[in-house]
């Protein structure tokens, strides 16, 4: 019981010790945006007129309403990741949408005015294949999943299923997809590859089959691929080979065969190397298809044919044409086409479905983003306008996972960036200095000084202090002019012009790179996109690693950030060298990097621009560096001796430390094995290069410092045991110095596994890992100390350092599974630290590192509590006053991001997953700044108060005196 | 004799108490553990349960909340009566959560046998193999919204002159300058009656009391002053006059 002691002891600190979100600093300085991810299938409620909603479920496993005026979210449902949370189909009717989720696991209908589940039920293993809607006399009634060996009708009102039937021969035909025509059948197609087709027909009531019958395709290698079904039950195939159609009657009784019609007669072409594709349209799913289909025939021609009677004729030809879409509204059906009109821009436009007539004004302007990918899909949402005539919203959607949402004439509604829902990694920098600042900088410049004569500088001295002067003033007078209109229609719009660095540097370029291979510049204050660019053929599942090689601070240099993109597979790099502010590819030719990059090294030494060296080391140990001039060459000659660098091969259980040579190879220096078949490196850090330490020890009870062990080369190296039975797997955690190969520390923590979340900073290391045997959360905290005395207090020296630091560590429990974790970072680091705990739920904690300090002790003293420490209490509190982002919760957040400011209370923190979410914390309250909320009226009132009392006191002071005098 | 009796109480009430423990912990904590070992085969089952938040109507919370089972490894979502279902869980022990931005939920551990026999306890971190039994299927109650903001202090009239600090030192200053202009201190009877009342109070002459001390400060110290004050003028005025 003597924790509830503790605990309370713990319960009394905290109310001295709240730092939070108060509730009128909501979306002050902090942002957020909600993402979904890549759209795979997309539907405009068509309900009803005035429905606005937009129901999309993508490749990120969520099903989400976005509102189709304004392109926000009305709900979003995150399911897990990975395959089984994919989403495999995604039917719409009414209010109701149906999703297949987990390779036909989950069946599950959503409401989707509310966003919550109608019903949710589970199906019996098995691959899925396709799912429709069934129809019985005009009116939708059924669901109908179709796998590889079975078939299942579920009620629509409750899920309950219908009938479950085994499908015939399911081992040699493969059935592909199910069809209703709303006349009560459930037609199911298989296919023998290269032989024939197989078609299965079910009683609706009770699952019987009444048919089945097979027709030859010997050419046929993809049902799915190559046909569709048109008009009332024809199905409609085309043969890439011998380009030629083929038509069948589903619902023939007697033995069929399959019609050729050879695209020859119908006097079309097909483009060399393409394949042929057939696109048709079901809109109610309770009446069969409509007659007319689309068949593209190369990658910028569609043509609009009909099939009635067995005759096929053609409506009409688009060339060229990119997409081409049907949309239904109420009894019309419409084609939309997208068609190349130079350039810059395509032209969307509206045809009849029965007669390819094109519709007077619906032509939209879609101008392509330079910066962008092309457009992959196009979707119409049309409506019947007063007059009865057809009026439409294109949404496009482009390689780049973009979303457009255009109005006619081609006004862009809203837009989306979807391919923000997978940031990998971030940079934040500094903004550049405004033009008056800069000129400011200039005038000092060496170069201008020398040029110029006494009497210029005089000049353009006095001139400098009048632009200033000027500029203050505009500013002052914006201010004003600002403070007069109510707050939400200050508008901050952000543009290059506007964009400078702010007094304190707060405001940061935040560039994002995403998996999709997008690259963003995002203002840190708004959140507004100001750059994006979309970088080509870039494998899916590369690696990124992105480094500022030059910062702001060197005017008239332009800043300067590196991305290297890496092929997993072969290891292959490029590098891409861009500017961070206005996101321009920079000129700067780029080294061949023919051979796999093991790592990258960004040296704290810099070119004569100013840029700092970036060195790339590949699979044969040869260092490549960039740029690579002569002055970088000589430099590096220089410095050679004491430049290292580790690599890390997680597949032997290597690490290897080596040193540069002068002639750009390497030595090997030393060697650290850690046995695969027993433990596996999970992750290896260092610490951060722009991290400060301000406090070199710790001043204890007694007076005297504990100084700490403060290495900038120790790396942490996390494995974890290849055993994963409860009794015998482990987490061991190895320090080990990256000049040396010294290891200074290692720890195995028992019955223990991962995923291990750690940060390493400073002189103490935080990891975090499931305790097996207790089925919780553990946090274990190192943290080194050189002792009482400091060897060397000048320099810190991996080569000389005789004593081993001292190892301190205590573990504690959390209450909560975690996601990531990070630590706040300030200017000088002067304010404390805290760990930033990214929670499942969404939040976001901000935990001070006082509470993981393995110096709490178990029983008060009067030293402990001078020194502030706080008992030892096992496990640690949750608060929701803790939380940064309150109910602006981040899905799945894969990382945080944190900068330090210009302010050193202040430290910017970006969290990333789903979501984007920026704010500033201050871990030890505002101490620099007044704070927000700073009393202005009060003080001044106060002293006014106080002023006037002493004048009136004095005067009454002086009339009694001389009163008194005269007594 | 009574004290004999007593412990006999005690020794019972023990027994009670032990008894209620056995009750409580049918399921032994063993199986379970195996049970999570063996996570990989055997059959998948369902957790289920309803939550709900009173006073808030259902379709106004459930599309941004969803349940999650030990960190995100299980995710169900809300029917629109509030029921939830999180389907192929293997045996084992989790944590099911309740997360919504707006409302707070207590988490529950699930106990899962590879039978299929379910159990719900309340979660326990520092001792986990407690059972405190809770109703399956689970009953999620909200225990209202999240207190994510802190109230800012805010200077008003009224917390000035209800500060402790402030009142120790307003109503002492209320006593010394009002007191002496309510009560006529110069009329000798008023005096002796108050002298009396204060040696009422104050018995012990030995000791030196506070309010004496400030009386006698204060009124040496008037004197003094106006004596000064008084012997100087005339001086002055004297030599104005002359």
């Amino acid at each position: 019981m003597s924790w509830l002691r503790y605990s309370f002891a713990v319960f009394l600190y905290l109310l001295q010790c709240t730092d939070a979100v108060f509730e009128d600093q909501v979306g002050k300085f902090d942002w957020r945006q909600q993402y979904v991810g890549n759209v795979r299938f997309a539907f405009f409620d068509t309900h009803s007129q005035a429905s606005k909603k937009l129901l999309v479920a993508t490749e990120k496993n969520i099903f989400a309403s976005l509102n189709s005026r304004t392109g926000e979210l009305f709900w979003r449902h995150v399911d897990k990741t990975g395959p089984e949370g994919n989403i495999d189909a995604l039917l719409v009717h009414g209010q109701d949408a149906v999703v297949v989720v987990g390779d036909g696991r989950v069946l599950r209908c959503w409401e989707t005015n509310i966003g919550g589940l109608n019903w949710e039920v589970l199906l019996d293993t098995g691959s899925f294949q396709s799912a429709a809607f069934i129809g019985v006399q005009d009116f939708v009634k059924y669901v109908a999943v179709l796998k590889k060996s079975a078939i299942s009708l579920h009620y629509l009102s409750n899920g309950h299923q219908k009938w479950v039937e085994n499908l015939p021969d399911s081992d040699t035909v493969q059935y592909q997809t199910v069809y209703s025509g709303g006349q009560g059948e459930v037609l199911v197609l298989g296919l023998v590859p290269n032989s024939h087709i197989v078609i299965v027909s079910y009683n609706i009531e009770d699952g019987e089959i009444m048919e089945q019958m097979s027709v030859e395709a010997p050419w046929m290698s993809s049902l799915e691929e190559s046909c569709v079904v048109v008009g009332r039950g024809i199905l409609l195939c085309i043969d890439p080979i011998t380009l030629s159609l083929y038509t069948l009657p589903l619902n023939l009784e007697e033995k069929a065969e399959m019609n050729q019609i050879l695209l020859q007669s119908l006097d079309l072409e097909v483009s060399s190397g393409f394949q042929p594709l057939l696109t048709a349209t079901q809109p109610n799913p309770a009446r069969p298809p409509l007659t007319a289909f689309f068949l593209q025939l190369g990658p910028e021609h569609h043509i609009l044919l009909d099939l009635s009677d067995g005759i096929i004729t053609a409506l009409r030809d688009f060339k060229p044409s990119r997409l081409a879409t049907f949309a239904t509204t109420g009894e019309k059906t419409v084609v939309g086409v997208m068609a190349p009109k130079n350039e810059t821009a395509c032209s969307i436009n509206l045809f009849t479905v029965d007669t390819g007539r094109r519709l007077l004004d619906t032509t939209v302007i879609y101008h392509l983003d330079p910066s962008g990918g092309k457009p992959n899909k196009l979707h119409i949402q049309a409506f019947l306008k007063k007059d009865d005539s057809v009026g439409y919203r294109a949404m496009v959607q482009t390689e780049d996972f973009a979303l457009t949402f255009l109005q006619q004439p081609g006004r862009v509604v809203w837009s989306r960036e979807e391919a923000l829902a997978d940031v990998i990694t971030m940079e934040m920098v500094d903004l550049p200095l405004t033009g008056t600042q800069a000129e400011l900088e200039g005038e000092f410049g060496k170069k201008a000084a020398i040029q110029d004569g006494l009497f210029a500088m005089v000049l353009k001295r006095l001139s400098s202090q009048l632009i200033l002067l000027q500029t203050t003033i505009g500013h002052l007078w914006k201010l004003f002019y600002d403070a007069r209109k109510p707050r939400s229609q200050v508008k901050n719009e952000v543009t290059f012009e506007t964009l400078s660095r702010d007094e304190f540097n707060l405001q940061k370029m935040m560039v994002m790179v995403t998996a999709s291979g997008k690259l963003f510049g995002i203002d840190s204050k708004s959140g507004s996109i100001l750059w994006k660019h979309y970088l080509e053929n870039i494998q899916p599942d590369s690696a990124f690693n992105l480094m500022v090689q030059r910062t702001t601070a060197h005017f008239p240099h332009p800043p300067q950030c590196t991305l290297l993109v890496k092929d997993k597979e072969t290891g292959l790099a490029s590098l891409h060298v861009f500017n961070p502010i206005f996101g321009k590819k920079s000129h700067i030719s780029v080294p061949a990097l023919p051979r796999p990059i093991l790592q990258t090294l960004l040296l704290p030494l810099m070119d004569q621009d100013y840029g700092k060296i970036l060195l790339l080391i590949d699979d044969q140990y040869k260092v490549t560096a960039f740029p690579s001039n002569k002055n970088v060459l000589q430099q590096l000659q220089e410095s050679a001796s004491s430049i290292y660098f580790y690599l890390v091969d997680s597949s032997q259980g290597r690490l290897s430390g080596f040193r540069l040579r002068k002639d750009l190879s390497s030595e090997l220096i030393w060697e650290v094995v850690i046995p695969v078949e027993v433990q596996k490196i999970v992750e290896v850090k260092g610490k951060r290069p722009n991290e400060h330490v301000h406090s070199q020890g710790r001043v204890m009870g007694d007076r005297s410092v504990l100084y700490k062990y403060l290495n900038p080369n120790l790396l942490a190296v996390v494995t974890e045991s290849t055993d994963t039975h409860q009794e015998r797997s482990f987490v061991g955690i190895v320090l080990i110095d990256g000049v040396t190969g010294r290891i200074i520390h290692d720890a195995v923590q028992k019955k223990a596994k991962g995923p291990v979340h750690f940060v390493h900073s400073e002189n103490w290391v935080v990891y975090e890992y499931w305790n097996v045997k207790s089925r919780r959360i553990e946090f274990s905290v190192l943290e080194l100390f050189e002792g009482m005395e400091l060897y060397n207090s000048t320099v810190f020296s991996s080569l000389d350092r005789p004593h081993p630091p001292q190892v301190l560590q205590q573990s504690y429990i959390f209450p909560s599974p975690i996601s990531t974790l990070e630590a706040t970072l300030t200017e000088k680091g002067i304010t404390s630290r805290h760990l930033l705990v990214g929670l499942p739920s969404g939040a976001i904690l901000s935990l001070p590192k006082m509470f993981l300090d393995p110096r709490r002790p178990e029983m008060v003293s009067d030293q402990s509590r001078e020194e502030n420490l706080i008992p030892y209490a096992p496990e640690l509190p949750i608060r929701a006053e803790w939380f940064i982002n309150y109910n602006q919760t981040v899905a799945r957040v894969r990382g945080i991001y944190t900068a330090p400011s210009g302010l050193e209370s202040t430290c910017l923190v970006v969290a990333y997953g789903l979501d984007i979410y920026q704010t500033r914390v201050y871990p030890s309250k505002q101490f620099d700044v007044l704070k927000d909320d700073y009393d202005y009226v009060l003080i001044s009132s106060v002293l006014l108060g106080l002023f006037f009392a002493t004048m009136i006191s004095k005067r009454l002071a002086e009339v009694k005196l001389l009163n008194r005098a005269w007594r | 004799m009574p004290s004999v009796r007593h412990t006999r109480l005690q020794c019972q009430v023990f027994v009670i108490l032990i008894g209620v423990c056995a009750c409580f912990s049918d399921v032994d904590p063993v199986s379970i553990a195996t049970a999570t070992g063996m996570q990989t085969n055997g059959d998948a089952f369902k957790i289920e349960g309803r939550a709900i938040v009173p006073g808030v109507r259902l379709q106004d919370w459930i599309s941004t909340a969803r349940v999650i089972v030990e960190g995100e490894e299980h995710v169900g979502f809300f029917r629109v009566d509030g029921i939830f279902t999180v389907n192929d869980v293997p045996a084992g022990s989790y944590v099911v959560q309740v997360v919504s931005p707006l409302y707070r939920f207590e988490p529950v551990r699930v106990d899962i046998t590879t039978k299929g026999k379910m159990r719900a306890r309340l979660v326990n971190y520092i001792k986990p193999s407690e059972v405190v039994r809770l109703p399956y299927p689970l009953q999620m109650r909200s225990i209202g919204p999240h207190s994510y903001f802190v109230k800012r202090e805010t200077w008003g009239w009224s917390d000035f002159l209800m500060n402790p600090m402030v009142m120790m030192m307003v109503l002492p200053l209320v006593v010394i300058v009002l007191l002496p202009k309510v009560v006529n201190t110069n009329d000798p009877e008023m005096r002796r009656e108050m002298e009396q009342s204060m040696n009422m109070l104050n018995p012990n002459h030995e000791l030196p009391d506070v309010s004496e001390f400030m009386t006698k400060l204060f009124s040496s110290k008037s004197p003094t002053k106006t004596g000064g004050v008084v012997g100087r003028v005339p001086k002055g005025g004297a030599t104005k006059r002359r």
